[in-house]
């Protein structure tokens, strides 16, 4: 299993390297600014020990002893300094001194290199003009003061404060959190059917949008359970008469007095049979129709899925008197399921054949018009009135008088699969206000 | 006794009709509310099977009209709903019974007689007069302890003046309970009906009440 990312490591990691960036800044820029402070304060020192010297060389610069000055401090070998009279005999100087002239500069600082060391130096003439004064500091020793100070106060603390700051931004990160926490818990212990909207009220602005669309997923998974549960509602119950009919129909055969009054019942029986399994056919066609989308889309030619599915309805069709022809249709190219304009096609037709009269015709068509394909299959039946056609659609719907013991469901499956196709489905009368065609346009595909 | 069935679906009112034959009923199957309630304003039922989903006229719509007229003509709601707020509703509308599709044949032939018990006023599953006992149920006659042998419509006539004991039924009141529309009713027939049970039961058991019609006695002393 990959590492699932954390939202409370992530905020913590990025706290803390963020604090750790800011404080690393801070640092490196109170260093450059120390050590320039500094510079300034121990060149001030460098310049005050050597205007002492310079005081001290005028009068008593004989009675000074040096070669033999104590060490009174750990960074007296990292000071040095010169006394030359007249800036050519070397009159005074401290132990760690060279025997030359430290810099040739003598006025100001400058920088000089004698006995392996870098070393800062403070060059001025006494009072008179007599003696040149110069007062030497190492450079290695300014820095290590300088590093000292950035270590102990800078760095060292970040040491100590970083795990502790890590620790309390644990803490706040928790806490920030636990409306997220609170949410999970929420969602994670409801249950199944459940789908009340979750509380946007206490929710704090970022989780917000989530509880949105959560809630507006509620409310999707609801209407669809919705339309689900009066489906398999409308289903039973529309699966009731049927067998209550066969029930029925069994029972006068069982009491029947008579052959003749036996052999009907028993055939109506059948019929009921055969109504209940088209039913059921149908139901599991709209339930796979209702599931399925356009993704394994591919060309398909309409005029020969029109061809196959005449084919094969034409027997059946005949016996009832019907007869079903293709017409002079183009040939157009559409992108779709062939299986699902095949189901298309046989319920239409099924449809027509079912409500025109014995001894008239079915018409298909297939039409290229502009950039549509249009299939249409008209009847010589009753028509369904204007204000009836879009209620024929809906799922059991069946008009008054019909008495061609359909399912109720052929238009809605034909429906559905126009949607599935993103095709347009029309009714209108076939001609002079008589019969019905309907027509379905796809898009086509240039040839 | 004459009964109407309202059922949309073909193959199932098909069944009833054909099942209530076989219990000795005339039967007047109709396929939607509006022919129901023309059916129901001009003839004289018994008692109405009623489905409620409908076309162009609801079960529940011609049963509300239906009591609004005063009609007590029994009806037992057929429903495919099985929820029971439709039973209720069905009930409340003026229902008498219901039953939920699919059903059993003999369980609607006994409720309906059931309700027709209660119409009648008589409580006693089989009916009484004269010595004579008729069984609705078992399709049996009972003269004087001896069972007697009766055609289907010997047995309807008997049985609708046996419910009308002590009433005076005119032909014409009887031939509408013996026949549904499309029956072919011979001019003769109901006397000939008469002739034949008073042949096969007894002579006075049916008088006659010239130029009137038919009576049997509410109890007749053997």
């Amino acid at each position: 299993m990959p590492q699932r990312a954390s939202l409370k490591w992530r905020l913590l990691a990025l706290a803390l390297s963020v604090t750790t960036l800011v404080w690393v800044g801070a640092a490196a820029f109170t260093y450059l600014e120390a050590i320039e402070e500094f510079d300034e304060i121990l060149d001030a020192h460098l310049a005050q020990s050597a205007s002492l010297l310079t005081s001290q060389a005028a009068h008593e610069i004989d009675e000074i002893e040096t070669e033999h000055t104590p060490v009174f401090h750990k960074y007296s070998p990292s000071v040095a300094f010169q006394v030359w009279e007249n800036g050519k005999m070397l009159r005074l100087h401290s132990v760690n001194a060279p025997g030359s002239r430290m810099t040739e500069v003598e006025n100001g600082f400058s920088y000089a290199t004698f006995g392996g060391q870098h070393w800062r130096v403070f060059s001025t003439w006494a009072d008179d003009g007599v003696y040149l004064v110069q007062v030497a500091e190492r450079t290695k020793a300014r820095e290590k003061i300088a590093n000292e100070i950035i270590v102990e106060v800078m760095l060292l603390p970040l040491l100590f404060a970083l795990p502790l700051l890590a620790l309390f931004l644990w803490l706040a990160v928790l806490r920030g959190l636990r409306p997220l926490g609170k949410l999970a818990r929420e969602v994670g212990q409801r249950k199944p059917d459940n789908l009340a909207p979750l509380d946007a009220l206490s929710a704090p602005r970022e989780v917000l949008p989530l509880i949105e669309r959560l809630n507006r997923l509620f409310a999707r998974i609801e209407t669809s359970m919705e339309k689900e549960r009066r489906f398999t509602a409308d289903a039973a119950h529309e699966l009731r008469t049927p067998v209550a009919a066969i029930k029925a129909q069994a029972q006068v055969a069982r009491a029947a007095s008579g052959n003749e009054e036996r052999a009907h019942a028993l055939d109506n029986a059948i019929l009921g049979c055969d109504r209940a399994a088209h039913l059921i056919d149908q139901l599991l066609t709209l339930a796979r129709v209702d599931a399925l989308d356009n993704r394994t889309a591919e060309t398909c030619q309409p005029r020969a899925i029109a061809a196959e599915a005449i084919a094969a309805m034409a027997p059946g069709a005949l016996e009832k008197g019907v007869q079903i022809e293709l017409l002079e249709s183009d040939e157009v190219a559409v992108r779709g399921n062939p299986e699902l304009l095949r189901i298309l096609l046989r319920n239409l037709i099924d449809n027509a054949v079912r409500h025109t009269p014995s001894g008239t015709i079915v018409r298909v068509n297939v039409v290229s018009e502009q950039d549509a394909a249009c299939l249409s299959v008209s009847d010589n039946g009753p028509g369904i009135p204007e204000e009836e056609r879009s209620k024929v659609m809906e799922r059991f719907y069946r008009p008054l008088g019909t008495q061609a013991g359909g399912s109720g469901l052929g238009l809605s499956i034909v429906k559905r699969i126009a949607e599935v196709h993103e095709a347009t489905l029309r009714m209108r009368a076939a001609s002079e206000g008589k019969g019905l065609c309907v027509t379905v346009c796809f898009k086509s595909l240039p040839q | 006794m004459r009964v109407l069935v309202v059922e949309d679906d073909a193959l199932l009112g098909d069944a009833i009709q054909a099942g209530l034959k076989q219990s000795g009923y005339a039967v007047d199957w109709m396929k939607d509310g509006v022919s129901a309630e023309q059916a129901l304003t001009t003839e004289p039922y018994a008692a109405v099977v009623l489905d409620l989903g409908l076309p162009r006229l609801s079960g529940l719509e011609v049963l509300r009209r239906l009591r609004k007229r005063s009609d007590s003509t029994p009806v037992l709601i057929l429903t495919a709903m099985d929820a029971v707020e439709s039973r209720i509703k069905g009930l409340d509308a003026g229902g008498d019974d219901y039953l939920v599709k699919p059903f059993d044949m003999g369980e609607l032939a006994a409720r309906l007689r059931a309700l027709l018990r209660r119409a009648s006023g008589n409580p006693e599953p089989l009916l009484q007069a004269a010595g004579v006992e008729l069984d609705p149920a078992a399709h049996r006659v009972l003269c004087r302890g001896e069972p007697v042998e009766l055609s289907a419509k010997e047995f309807a006539v008997l049985h609708i003046l046996m419910l009308n004991a002590g009433k005076v039924l005119s032909r014409a009141k009887l031939e509408e309970q013996l026949y549904a529309w499309g029956d072919e009713v011979e001019s003769n027939a109901v006397e000939v009906y008469i002739h034949h049970l008073r042949r096969k039961l007894f002579p006075e058991l049916i008088e006659t009440i010239r130029g009137v019609g038919y009576l049997m006695p509410r109890d007749k002393a053997t």
